[in-house]
Formats: structure tokens, sequence, C-alpha cells
């Protein structure tokens, strides 16, 4: 319990000190929205007036101060550009984002999985030197060729034309895969050259130990050995990649996708905040991506725990986790 | 390959089968739905932040303005919109007077008693304008009536109480309109056609606050049915004031118009279409494969497929493929791109010294004259921009074709000879600060003026980007006076050259639109007296005076006007427009029937 409680008040001091950093970030070097906000010939009184109401002309402290008491009640106000109250930008695009990149991710994981401990378990061989090559290769691909290019391929008269260029009309689950499959598969084809190659490594190395080689000898399945054994005992590194590039994928990852394919998610919505200067909903995303991180962490710390009873153990003599 | 083919034959298949079983909107009411793709997005809705093109299209779609532009008219006229007939002027040209339309209702909503719409009335208008001077609503169009309307800035200065009468905006009774002006502005009744003067019911401010902006109520001819960053939907107001569609009020020329299927429509009441679906597609790729895979029926062309599109240029043709498919406007925009010196800093603009201060105006004449307008049409603009003389363009009635096109010449000796007589040498030009936002096409023109610049012998390393991580931050330091070379365009807000001559008035100097701080006793003389002129020869001599004052003190490297290649699915019978038209051509689309070969 104290563990837990030590890792909470851990987590709000990085909370602080993230947004502490972004809010530096956001007002000493963010774009200034004053001469957006005026018409044209403005006067200096006018310039002067918008600036008072954007609050550039309050204390730093002040506005820092103004910024952590709106997170902690969750008052988050209105864009400037748009006048919509945060809250309600965040509670329409989060859900886009969510429908639209889950999927991709964890078909990018769980592919890239099976096809990393193919790879692990035929090391040296023609089946590892193919995906290992692929792998490469998809690394290789620029996320914008892979998303002009498969929409040539499957959106357009040039190729199949089965689905559509862009949208996002979403009404039941047919329309939700006319929409979502171009998009997914995007993002599985970037993410798979990644997580194999990062995958494989990690299932060498577990494969290697003397454990693995016991378990040849007492005669187990390969499926046995690399499900059982090999992925079992791998969790650690695995749950971190996972974990950890959940925020990312949420709020960064899906920009060109929801660029590209038209569809209205917080990731296009956080590059539109940003290129406008759009604080409110800046700060708010920045927020957000910060908590999301503490959370994975403690999740993943707890994960840890229940993967690996070391380090359980550890933490019961009086020590920390030591992943 | 042999397991692959079969394999790609059953993936094909499958996906075949579920994008077929998965109902796209596309498919559904495509005979009754105009798909307009917006190479940009409006974020806002509420009228009073209507500053963008993609903005504008909304306001005079949802709400309701008192004048508009004829659809099919060129030049641009004036007609009524919900104003019963265009404004009667005092002798003077201090009082306007306009009668507005009866009958004419807002849409449903929940901000009304019981949610429905109510009578509009001239109150309504009188509030719509008021509110663009309330310092709360931020209004980015109160700058085409400030100084202007009689009791408005002392409406403004005493709190903006919107119960408080301004004398020189009244509404005389339900249905008539006052606006009294402080003096003469002859450019009145064409603000009154933007999407700024648009029609708001103080109910739907009061209900909705700062997101009015998300719920429009308005009268125009449609409403809106969802927005989103990426899509908007609007469906016909089925309230909307029935006018039959009158092809000679509208201006149509038969000669140029013929082919666009518009005849069929004479007599019919618009809206014609009950859905308009509007996506917003900024990235050219993506929007050119919408648009061939038949997503939309609108583009504006990427400039990237114009040799992909093109059979010729002068004037631009479609090949025959594409001709079989699509209609095909090419528009010269309403604006111009220029390049302002800014005339108060001291090492390129004016000097207290008055042989510094000649020395920096052959500098200037230099720089214009090693300027190659051809070059940067060619590379920029697929060579189909077109270049003119000084700061009046071609889209205003007062553009003068016969200009002479030395300005925008390129002489190379001229420049040359106009350092050396002048005294500047490799070692004593000034440093040349070039404001740019950072992107690659704008890294691309400060390389190429770079160059221009070279081969009159200027160095490289005295032409420096001043670069900008994004808009915002360039316009404020270039309002801030802290730009030297200012290169940035010019969308004009109404076609009166007025619009563009104002731009080097000295009072207008930053952080006003005079970018230059341009400041000549004799320009601000001629353009004082024309603001105050109805159009005439006497006030197009005195622009075109005006226009040659800054050609002679060499204020600006100006200009250019782009052109746009429109492109339409030919079973879409209208005439689209990206400039004083606007979005005001929507109600006039028609989906369906064939048109013109």
């Amino acid at each position: 319990m104290f563990y837990f409680l030590r890792k909470i008040g851990n987590s709000l001091l990085l909370i602080i000190g993230v947004t502490l950093l972004s809010f530096v970030l956001m007002v000493w070097f963010g774009p200034d929205r004053t001469f957006g906000l005026l018409g044209k010939n403005p006067s200096q009184e006018q310039i002067e007036q918008v600036r008072r109401q954007l609050g550039y002309d309050r204390p730093f402290a002040e506005r820092y101060l103004d910024y952590l008491g709106a997170l902690a009640t969750l008052e988050l106000g209105y864009s400037d550009s748009s006048g919509e109250a945060v809250r309600a930008v965040l509670a329409r695009t989060i859900p886009v984002t969510l429908a639209l990149v889950l999927p991709g991710f964890l078909l990018g994981n769980l592919l890239a999985i099976v096809l990393a401990m193919l790879a692990a378990w035929h090391r040296g061989r023609a089946l590892d030197r193919v995906i290992t090559g692929l792998s490469v290769a998809g690394m290789s691909l620029s996320f914008l060729v892979i998303i002009i290019g498969l929409q040539a391929l499957l959106c357009t008269p040039y190729g199949v034309n089965l689905f559509p260029v862009r949208g996002w009309q979403v009404d039941g689950f047919g329309s939700y895969f006319y929409y979502a499959f171009v998009p997914t598969l995007s993002l599985v084809i970037v993410s798979l050259g990644y997580n194999t190659r990062f995958y494989r490594a990690v299932f060498v190395e577990e494969a290697q130990r003397e454990h693995i080689r016991t378990a040849r000898a007492f005669g187990a399945s390969p499926l046995t050995i690399m499900t059982r054994h090999v992925l079992a005992n791998s969790m650690a590194p695995l749950i971190t990649r996972v974990l950890f590039s959940i925020p990312l994928v949420i709020v960064s990852g899906s920009l060109l996708i929801e660029t590209y394919f038209g569809i209205p998610g917080v990731g296009r919505t956080t590059f539109e905040a940003i290129t406008n200067g759009d604080q409110p909903v800046l700060k708010a995303v920045v927020a957000l991506t910060a908590v999301s991180f503490v959370v994975v962490q403690l999740l993943a710390d707890f994960l840890y725990r229940l993967f690996d009873p070391r380090i359980e153990q550890a933490v019961a003599d009086g020590g920390g986790a030591a992943v | 390959m042999r397991c692959f083919q079969p394999a790609a034959l059953i993936l094909c298949l499958a996906l075949a089968s579920c994008a077929e079983d998965a109902q796209s909107p596309e498919q559904i009411g495509r005979t009754s739905a105009y798909r307009h793709a917006m190479d940009g997005a409006p974020t806002n809705l509420d009228p009073a932040q209507a500053a963008i093109i993609y903005a504008n299209f909304f306001a005079v779609n949802l709400y309701d303005t008192l004048y508009r532009y004829k659809y099919l008219a060129r030049p641009y006229a004036l007609e009524p919109n919900l104003a019963e007939e265009l404004p009667q002027v005092s002798s003077d040209g201090l009082i306007y007077t306009i009668r507005i339309k009866p009958g004419v209702h807002f849409v449903d909503d929940p901000a009304f008693e019981n949610g429905r719409g109510r009578m509009v009335v001239a109150e309504d208008f009188v509030y719509s304008i008021k509110r663009h001077f309330d310092p709360e609503v931020r209004s980015l169009g109160a700058w085409l009536w400030d100084g202007r309307i009689v009791g408005m800035a002392e409406w403004r200065d005493n709190g903006a109480n919107y119960d408080e009468e301004v004398p020189g905006l009244r509404a005389l009774d339900e249905r008539t309109i006052q606006i009294q002006l402080i003096q003469p502005f002859p450019q009145l009744t064409h603000t009154l056609a933007q999407g700024f003067s648009a029609i708001v019911p103080r109910e739907a401010v009061e209900h909705y606050g700062p997101e009015l902006s998300l719920h429009p109520v308005g009268s125009g001819p449609y409403r809106l049915a969802s927005f989103d960053s990426a899509r908007a939907v609007l469906l016909r107001n089925p309230h909307f004031r029935a006018e039959p569609f009158s092809l000679a009020r509208e201006g149509y020329d038969p000669e140029r118009q013929a082919s666009l299927g518009l005849e069929a429509l004479e007599g019919k009441v618009p809206p014609f279409t009950n859905r308009i679906e509007v996506e917003f597609i900024t990235e050219d790729a993506a929007r050119w494969s919408a648009f061939v895979a038949g997503e939309v029926d609108f583009i504006k062309a990427p400039v990237t497929q114009f040799d992909t599109l093109l059979a010729s240029r002068a004037p631009p043709r479609l090949k025959p493929r594409f001709e079989q498919r699509y209609h095909m406007r090419a528009d010269l925009e309403s604006g111009l791109v220029l390049t302002h010196f800014n005339m108060s800093d001291p090492r390129i603009g004016s000097h207290p010294d008055s042989d510094q201060d000649a020395r920096n105006h052959a500098l200037r004449c230099a720089i214009v004259k090693a300027f190659d307008w051809q070059k940067r049409n060619e590379i920029f603009y697929y060579g189909l921009g077109r270049v003119f003389p000084g700061i009046i363009p071609p889209a205003t009635p007062e553009f003068n074709p016969n200009l002479d096109n030395a300005y925008v010449t390129r002489d190379v000796d001229e420049a040359r000879n106009l350092l050396i007589l002048n005294g500047w040498t490799e070692g004593n030009l000034p440093v040349l600060e070039y404001g740019l936002v950072a992107g690659v096409t704008e890294r691309q023109m400060f390389e190429q003026f770079r160059s221009f610049m070279s081969d009159i012998g200027y160095p490289a390393e005295k032409i420096q980007p001043l670069t900008f991580a994004t808009y915002g931050d360039y316009a404020r330091a270039y309002h801030n006076r802290e730009v030297m070379l200012i290169t940035t365009s010019w969308t004009m807000d109404y076609p009166d050259a007025e619009n563009t001559v104002q731009l080097f008035y000295g009072p207008n100097a930053s952080p006003g639109s005079n970018y230059s701080n341009y400041d000549n006793e004799e320009y601000n003389r001629l353009y004082r007296a024309s603001a105050l002129m109805q159009p005439s020869q006497t006030r197009t001599a005195m622009y075109n005076n005006m226009n040659r004052l800054v050609m002679e003190d060499c204020a600006a490297i100006s200009g250019i006007s782009r052109t746009l290649i429109l492109l339409w699915d030919r079973d879409v019978a209208m005439l689209p427009d990206r400039s004083f038209v606007g979005g005001y051509f929507f109600r006039f689309v028609n989906v369906g029937a064939e048109t013109g070969e």
C-alpha cells in the first residue's frame, strides 16, 4: 500500500513537472494569437485589449497557477479558435481516435509478436532473414508514402477503388469497417517493422537462456517454449513498449492518419491547436498526455509485479521495483 | 506467386463484399447531395469571426445578409438579398435607408421560445452590427465600420450595452434600417454583402454564448446538420423565402456560360440542393485522390496536378480525358501577392538624412528591377498567375490593363547602375532580412529571391531569412515593424480598388494593414479625397495616381494575382466562385443532370 502511495506521490510531482515545462514552452515559444483575433487595421488599444483578454499581460506564475486550478477542477475553458468548450472538444475527438487507432495498434503489436517469435525460433535461417528484411523495409518506408500509396491502391480508380479516400461517417460496424480499414492497414504496416525488430531482439535474448535449453532438452514443443517460457519471461520489456506507446499513439501517432483520411480525432485537433496557438486546447491535451503517462506508469508497475514475482518479493523485502 | 494470386483474389473479393455491405454515405442520397471540397477549414461559424474565405462560405449560407453579389455577373454586381432593394442614400451620402423583406424567419432552434424560429426584424441587423463593437465578442469584422457610424464608438466606450441605442444605427420600424455615417463611405453596401454583416438573433447569442460558433441560428438558405474539423453538412432550410431563379437578374452571359447547364433552372426556386457536404481537405494529394475517386464534386485543383490536368496554359484548357468528365474554370484571385519594403526601417526605408534617403530609394528600386516576376510566376504559380505593375489588381474594376509594365519587368543592368550611381558597393549594402513562415515553399521563394539579388551583385550572405514558426508570429513581427521585407498576400474584401490602395495609406501603418509603413503626403491626400467618392473616372484617376506614387517610391515589389483552377463534375450545374460571390453560389447548385459538352 505504502509502495503505491509513494508511486502516486511521485506521479503528482511528475505531472507538475511536465505541466510546468510544457507551460513554459507554450507561453514563451507558442504562437501569438493576438493578430489572429484582430481584424484589419487594429489600433494599439485594440491590440492591448486582446492581449489582456488572452492573459498575455499577466505574470507567469499567476497564469500557471490558474492552469493548475483549471486542471484540478476540470474547468478547461473554451477553445480560442472555435469557442467550443474544451471538455466537449476532448469528449468528441478522443473516442474517434480510440476507435481509429486501437485496432491498428493491437494488430500491429500482436502480428509483430507472432512474426518475432517465428524469427527468433528460426534465428539465422531463411524465415528469420525474410522477416527481418521485410521489417527493415517497413521501417524504411515513410508513413506518408504508405498512406498515399494505400489510398491510391485501395481508394481510387487507379487501384481497386473499394474504400473511401477519407471520411468518418460511422454509424455501425459496416460503416466502421468501410472507413477504418485503410487507416488501420496503414497503421499496421508502419508499426509492424519497428515492433517486429524490437520483439525479435527481446525473444532472441530470452531464447538463449539456460532454462530454454533445459526446456528443449526435456522435449517441449516449439509452441510451448515460445509462449510459456520465452514470451512469459519477456513480458517486462513488452509491457514497457506497449503501454508507453499508448499515450503517444492516441495523441500524436494519429496525427498523419487523421489529417490524410479526414478523421476528426484528437490528433488533428492537437495539431490545429499547436499551429493556431489555441492554448486552452493545447494545455488540456498536454495535461491529458502527462496524466496518461502517469497512469500508464502505475499500470506498468502493477503488471511488472504480476508477471515477475521477483519484483513483488523485492518490494516485500523493503526494496523498490528494479525494472 | 502461384499462391499469391488466388490469395490476392480472395482478399479482394472479401474486401469488395465488406466494402459493398458497408453503407457508404457517399452512396446514400448521391442524387441530391452536393459534395464540396475546401482546401482549408473554418474553426468558428460565428459571423463575427468570418474573416477567412472558408468561414465566410458558411456565414452567407447559414445566415442572411442584406445584400449579395449576382451569381453570374462579371464584373461583380450587388443584388438585394434580405433587403428589398438597393439602399436609398441621402444626397450627402451620409444616410442609408434599407427595407428588409417581410415574413422571413430564423430556423427553428431551442434558443427561441417554443423552439420556433421567429421573424427577422430590422432590430436584428442593428444588434448584429453592434456585436462587432462589443469587446467581449472579439470581432474580426469591426474594422469595416469602425469610425464610420455615428455614435458607435461612444456606445463601445460606454460599455457596449445592447439596450442603449446607437444614433447612427437604428431600426425605424420592424422592416426599416437606417444607418447614419460620420462621413461618406461609398463601399458601405459592399460591406453588407459580407459574412461579417450576417444577421444573428440575440436569443441565440444569449442561449449559446461562446458556442454560438458551433450552433449557427440564421435565416439563410441552409441550416447546419453537423460540423467538425474534417467535414460539415448543411441541409436545405425548408422555410427559406421562395424567390424564383432568374438568369437575367443574376447576370447570365450565354456566350460564356451556356455550357454550364443553368438554363434549365430558370424559374425554379433555390436552394436547388437539399444537402451540401463540405469536406475540409488541406492536403493536396488527399484532395486530388478524393476528387478522382468521385468522393467530392468540386475541388480547387492543386498546382502539383496542373501538369496532369492541363493541355494548354494560355488559355488554360483541360486534357480531353478530363474535359469529358469535368467542368473547369480558371479564376483569377481577387487579390494580390506582393513584398512590402518596411519604410520605417532606416536601413532600407525612409531616412531623416535626405542623401541617405535617396540612396535607400535607389536601393529599393534596384531590388524591384532585379526581381524576376516571370520566373516567380513560372516556378511557383505554373505560369498561370497574372503579373501586373503596382497595387491595383486585375480583379478590380479600376484596374488599368494599359499600364506600362516596366515596374515588373526585370532589368539587371539598370538595377546594377542604380546601385553603382548611388554609391552602393558589396561592402556597404545592408543585410536584407526577408521574413517568412517556416515551410518548404516559403524557403524556396526566399532562395529564389536571393538568386535574383545575386545577379545584381548583392552578396548572398547579406540576404538573410527571418524565419517564424507560425503565421501568427510572423504577423506579430511585421505588425511591430520588425521585418524588413514582408511577403504577404491580400485578399480583397470588396471589388473596389480602395481596398488595396488603403494598404499604403499613412495612418493605416502598422499595426494597421499598411505593412510597408509607407507615408507619402501626396498619397495620403489623394486617399482621403477618393475615399469619400462614389465610383467615377475622377476617382479612378486618383487611384491611378496613388498607384504611380507607390511605384515611383519603390515601396513594394508588386505584384501578381494567382489563377485558381476550379474543377467540378459534369453532372453538377453551377458556376463556383472563390471570390466575391463566394459561398452565395451554394444555393444555386443543381446536382443531377449531365451538363454541357
